[in-house]
């Protein structure tokens, strides 16, 4: 008798429980609807339409952003427009007279799933740049994260050709790098600089670069120039095979290409930045 | 002891009651908020545009036009060009007639279904995930993602609600605002070429896609 008074007090704490959960998860959920939106559990929370209905009105944080927010990334000083205009032009030249046509071939040998994994590869590369620059930010969660991708996608993942900590764990990176840990820091871009070969720039995300290339790994092997830029050749090619047709589009159907790429480029930054 | 299993009988059914109760709630509250919900109607929306997209009959090359009319059918639906047109112009609009604004409002449209209808050709089983919206009065911004080929795109849409339908207005890819994108665009040739310049320009860039390449 006694077992079976226990067994029914157990069953209803357990369900006072779960709904303490639900209650608790879900208030938590809208606590940090906005600082970690898109994040494992909460993406699965937020797909059903009543939660963001619900979350709609209470969590809005950035309220004076609403429109202001969207509009708000600012031209970039352009100093050098008559040069940074002409390596546009060469960088354009450049896609369609070899990028494109050797990413065709290439994409005509590699099938897609291990062009997917080529770039795996790379991006897995930038983990430790990335974990570095989420400390310096004082993202200790997307720091974690960072270095929990990097040592499963380089032994689960097999050397980082899969992305096991994202399909399996739904751990995803943050995408941080040394120009946007500047910017964290309040440098501005100061002005545009368009790179021939390396494309659309600025002053702040140029010294960014330089930052990134020695937090990446392939620096270790200490390897022939050739080498690194065979890498980073080899890079270049398989993101431009899996992304063909996307530049073309838009620079077609810009009136001028060169101040949508500018500006896209501007506001493309600005909103890393902000994240 | 009878006592104490009448009480526990109590206890039980208490819990059962209280678990419906809660599901008959929640799935009430469920229908009340997606009756007239933007994501509902943009997820709606998408969803015509991909079974479309997907569909292998209208893939041959003989029912290519036929495609792309049914699917710039649905896009006119979701979309708010006049306003969209208006913000991408910022203040250069206010100094136009009404005709030359309505001018304006097509050969924008025209210009945003040039941009987006290469994408059809290259559809190759994108999908689209939605994670939240967010909703102030009769704004909406919705989070998307659309995942190509492994790559995950985020996409934040922009919406209105006019007479009781979600319209876009904007909306940013890679952070990136399509009309803000235009707006930059467009100032720079009306700084050179004022308005008469831009009119040139956008009805020569529309004619290019129309003459077969």
């Amino acid at each position: 008798m006694n077992h079976s008074v226990t067994a029914h007090i157990l069953i209803l704490q357990v369900y006072l429980l779960s709904f303490l959960l639900i209650g608790g998860a879900h208030a938590w959920a809208e606590d940090f609807n906005l600082n970690v939106s898109g994040h494992s559990l909460l993406a699965a929370a937020e797909t059903s339409p009543e939660t963001s209905a619900k979350t709609g009105n209470s969590t809005w944080e950035d309220e004076e952003n609403w429109e202001e927010g969207w509009d708000e990334a600012e031209t970039i000083a352009d100093p050098l427009e008559p040069l940074n205009r002409l390596f546009f032009h060469f960088n354009d030249k450049l896609y369609y007279w070899v990028l494109k046509p050797v990413a065709r071939v290439y994409s005509g040998i590699m099938p897609q799933e291990l062009r997917i994994s080529v770039g795996n590869f790379f991006d897995n590369l930038l983990s430790p740049g990335r974990a570095v620059n989420s400390l310096l930010q004082g993202e200790v969660k997307d720091f974690s994260v960072e270095v929990t991708r990097f040592v499963l996608n380089s032994t689960a993942g097999i050397l980082g050709l899969g992305d096991f900590a994202r399909d399996v764990l739904d751990l995803r990176s943050s995408e941080e790098d040394t120009g946007q840990t500047l910017g964290y820091y309040g440098l501005g871009g100061v002005f545009y600089i368009v790179w021939p070969f390396l494309g659309p720039s600025n002053v702040r995300d140029s010294l960014g670069k330089i930052g990134d290339g020695y937090l990446n790994p392939v620096i270790f092997i200490d390897a022939e120039s050739e080498v690194t830029f065979g890498l980073w050749t080899l890079d270049r090619v398989n993101y431009t095979s899996l992304t063909l047709g996307d530049y073309e589009l838009f620079t077609e159907t810009a009136l001028d290409p060169y101040v949508a790429v500018k500006d896209a480029y501007q506001q493309y930054r600005e909103g890393q930045i902000k994240k | 002891m009878v006592a104490m299993r009448i009480y526990c009988n109590y206890l039980c059914k208490l819990s059962i009651f209280l678990l419906l109760a809660a599901v008959f709630f929640l799935h009430g509250e469920r229908t009340s908020a997606s009756a007239n919900d933007a994501m509902t109607q943009l997820q709606k929306s998408v969803d015509a545009i991909l079974v479309i997209l997907q569909s292998e009959e209208l893939k041959v090359s003989a029912r290519k036009e036929e495609r792309k009319q049914l699917v710039l059918e649905l896009v006119n639906d979701m979309f708010d060009f006049q306003n969209m047109a208006r913000s991408s112009l910022g203040q250069t609009w206010n100094t136009l007639t009404p005709e030359e604004q309505n001018r304006f409002v097509g050969l924008f449209k025209n210009l945003i279904e040039q941009r987006y209808i290469g994408k059809i050709d290259s559809f190759d089983n994108q999908k689209v995930v939605y994670h939240k919206q967010l909703v102030k009065g009769d704004r909406a911004m919705i989070y998307t993602d659309i995942v190509d080929k492994d790559l995950e795109v985020p996409i934040i849409y922009k919406l209105q609600e006019i007479d009781g339908k979600w319209l876009i207005y904007d909306m940013k890819i890679e952070n990136v605002s399509l009309i803000v994108n235009y707006r930059r665009d467009f100032e720079s040739i009306i700084r050179k070429e004022q308005f008469a310049g831009l009119v040139d320009k956008i009805t020569q860039q529309i004619e290019k896609s129309e003459t077969p390449n």
